[in-house]
């Protein structure tokens, strides 16, 4: 079954535009959405859980429509934001209680197990939270009310290497028992390389790519060569750079010939991304 | 919409924000004073302050990624503000009474805090209701000048009723008399007053839920 279904959602603003974006979410696997700041990530987001109005398009959730059964399925979403603090004043004690009264699947017995799994202490405040701590809080209120999609918008931003690492074993330790999917956006490429399944790649409010990662690395090649070379390719590279010893730039895996000689490695996804990066600013 | 009540009566309002009710009721004590001002205390101190704590807190986000729909939010909100006025009318209406037996035969020149002017004190809240929420809700989080335009609503209201209160001679006799004919107008006036207070919060609601569903979180 499909854990998340977007279809074509498109949405204008007066300088940014959501331009048919389409992808979908297995159950029981990890989605890495990536994109630079702005591409469209958060908004995005936003559209999946009817936060703005989508111009056009249709968002399914567990295979219903989310226009149509929004309170249902949010009953069914855990959504974590990075760097955004709610009631902050607030002991953790009386933001869950608050919270618990929404859900209809509320499991106190989760919930005190996933607070002492994670270390935090219910008296304390959010304001005296660690970045990472703060995620882990939303994530145990997220699978205390038995989340199906986690919806996690640049969770790991901020997070120390150790943190990181220990969120990313925590997400891939949920996913395991293939009921729970989640969608992670994010923009440092290293945490997805170690635990996302599919990537999805926007880039200036558009889907680029949307596939399991390995064939989405392997469909785009590193080139190394001498700047005398650059001609021989040029027309067909996504963008290049010019150093010292000539050049590097990102094609398409099937754009490229082996027989120009050219040495050719699989990126990593971070230069997958900043090559499209660099091809729209080549535009502007 | 009861947890959303709860939610903000638990985090959103600020416990001094129940009390304070209780403290600007007791100026009702102060003898032949204008007691609008009493409840335009609501509208200058409350009502900025929640709103302001609702935006520092990011209350907005946090409740739309509750399993509720716009809606509730829009009605739970409008039943806390309406909650909050009617806690200030009851407990000042309390205080009223004592001033009444403290200072039985002081002559009044604004009016006396009896059953009229609490139905006139309501209808100031049902225009401050009818302006504040609309224009509120068409952003959900700016209110500098929703509060402007409807405190100043208020109180020309209030300043208006008083002077008529004062300079019309049929009114003058209607609140400021104690006779039975004039208790049976002033209860009539109050029973109005709350009519008109349900209808206008009720628009209010209506045109606030209208403007939230544009709003982009």
């Amino acid at each position: 079954m499909l854990a998340l279904d977007v279809r074509n959602v498109s949405k204008s603003y007066p300088n940014f535009q959501l331009r048919n974006v389409s992808f979908q979410l297995e159950q029981g696997y990890i989605m890495g959405f990536i994109g630079a700041n702005g591409a469209g990530k958060t908004t995005t987001i936003k559209s999946i859980l009817n936060m703005t109005r989508m111009d056009s398009g249709e968002v399914h959730i567990l295979g219903k429509n989310m226009a149509e059964h929004e309170i249902e399925l949010k009953q069914e979403i855990g959504y974590a934001m990075g760097g955004v603090d709610f009631y902050t004043r607030s002991k953790m004690k009386t933001l869950t209680d608050v919270v618990k009264r929404f859900y209809a699947n509320w499991d106190d017995e989760t919930y005190r197990n996933y607070m002492r799994t994670f270390k935090l202490d219910e008296n304390k405040k959010i304001a005296e939270l660690s970045t990472g701590m703060k995620v882990k809080y939303n994530l145990a209120i997220a699978l205390s009310h038995g989340a199906k999609l986690l919806i996690l918008d640049e969770p790991t931003s901020g997070l120390d290497p150790v943190a990181r690492d220990e969120l990313l074993d925590i997400f891939q330790g949920l996913v395991a028992g293939g009921e729970i999917s989640i969608l992670f956006s994010t923009h440092i490429t290293s945490d997805l390389e170690k635990c996302a399944d599919f990537i999805t790649f926007i880039e200036n409010g558009q889907i680029i790519r949307s596939v399991e990662k390995e064939e989405f690395k392997e469909s785009y090649l590193l080139l190394n060569g001498a700047a005398n070379q650059l001609n021989q390719v040029k027309d067909r590279l996504i963008s290049y750079k010019i150093n010292s010893f000539g050049f590097t730039g990102l094609i398409h895996a099937s754009d490229y010939d082996s027989a120009c000689g050219i040495k050719a490695a699989i990126p990593s996804l971070e230069e997958i991304m900043i090559y499209f990066a660099k091809k729209e600013d080549q535009y502007v | 919409m009861y947890n959303l009540i709860m939610k903000d009566v638990k985090l959103g309002v600020p416990f001094f924000y129940f009390l304070f009710p209780v403290l600007i009721g007791a100026l009702m004590l102060i003898p032949g004073w204008i007691y609008f001002v009493v409840l335009l205390y609501f509208c200058w101190i409350t009502i900025p302050n929640l709103f302001n704590q609702f935006k520092a807190q990011n209350d907005l986000m946090f409740t739309s990624m509750m399993p509720v729909t716009k809606r509730d939010m829009v009605k739970a909100r409008v039943l806390v503000v309406i909650g909050l006025e009617l806690l200030h009318i009851l407990i000042a209406a309390i205080f009223g009474v004592f001033t009444m037996l403290l200072y039985p035969n002081l002559t009044y020149f604004f009016f006396p805090p009896n059953i009229g002017f609490w139905g006139l004190g309501i209808v100031m809240f049902a225009i401050f209701n009818l302006i504040f929420i609309p224009m509120f809700y068409k952003t959900a989080y700016k209110f500098g000048w929703a509060l402007l335009v409807s405190v100043t609503a208020a109180m020309l209201f209030a300043g208006v009723a008083q002077w008529l209160g004062i300079q019309n001679p049929v009114l003058s006799d209607i609140f400021y008399g104690t006779g039975a004919g004039q208790l049976l107008n002033q209860t009539i006036i109050l029973i109005a007053g709350i009519v008109i207070f349900a209808v206008f919060s009720f628009i209010a609601y209506r045109i606030a839920v209208k403007r939230f569903m544009q709003v982009e979180v």
